[in-house]
């Protein structure tokens, strides 16, 4: 499985713990950056539609002010939401 | 992603058991945070895309319209489950 060792930096080299750990770690931070990529993708979407409903000829200071509040909005949103979906599967499991 | 697809041949049995559990793991946690993305998006639009941004922070009411977003959400989706349930029966 050359391919796969390619994929997580598996030469050889490591003990089998290492590269236990190495393949953790790997999936792990994939894991975060899918996350954070679909988050960046939800928050230009959003905000963009909310902040720039005609774009003109420039980017206007009031347009980039409502951008850096819009994403800081939409984090906590998406924190509200977490919390409460969490709330929610915790008290009512069929739910989830 | 399963253990086997990893060519995990040279771990012994116990570390392609961790690996595995950690595999299903990270897969519920994924599955968990797609449905946030998801949810935080509808309900951004049905709570506070109308609003006027003044700030970075939630009011209390959109902070209240969330949650009853999320619930409300959830017991829509058990309703159509529900009848689907009852219709197949």
């Amino acid at each position: 499985m050359d391919g796969v060792n390619n994929m997580f930096g598996l030469g050889g080299n490591q003990t089998k713990e290492e590269k236990k750990q190495i393949i953790i770690q790997t999936i792990q931070q994939q894991q975060n950056i899918e996350n954070a990529r679909v988050l960046i993708d939800k928050i230009n979407t959003n905000c963009f539609e909310k902040c720039v409903p005609k774009p003109g000829s420039s980017f206007t200071s009031g347009e980039s002010t409502c951008m850096t509040h819009c994403m800081q909005k939409y984090m906590t949103a998406w924190n509200t939401v977490s919390s409460a979906y969490i709330q929610r599967i915790k008290s009512d499991p069929s739910s989830n | 992603m399963d253990a086997s697809a990893l060519g995990l041949g040279e771990f012994n049995e116990k570390d392609r058991k961790e690996i595995q559990s950690f595999i299903e793991k990270e897969q519920q946690k994924a599955k968990f945070q797609e449905n946030v993305h998801s949810l935080t998006a509808m309900c951004w639009t049905k709570c506070l895309a109308q609003n006027k941004i003044s700030g970075p922070g939630l009011d209390k009411n959109e902070s209240s319209c969330l949650n009853n977003c999320v619930n409300r959400y959830i017991d829509a989706q058990k309703t159509v489950i529900s009848q689907l349930e009852r219709m197949g029966a």
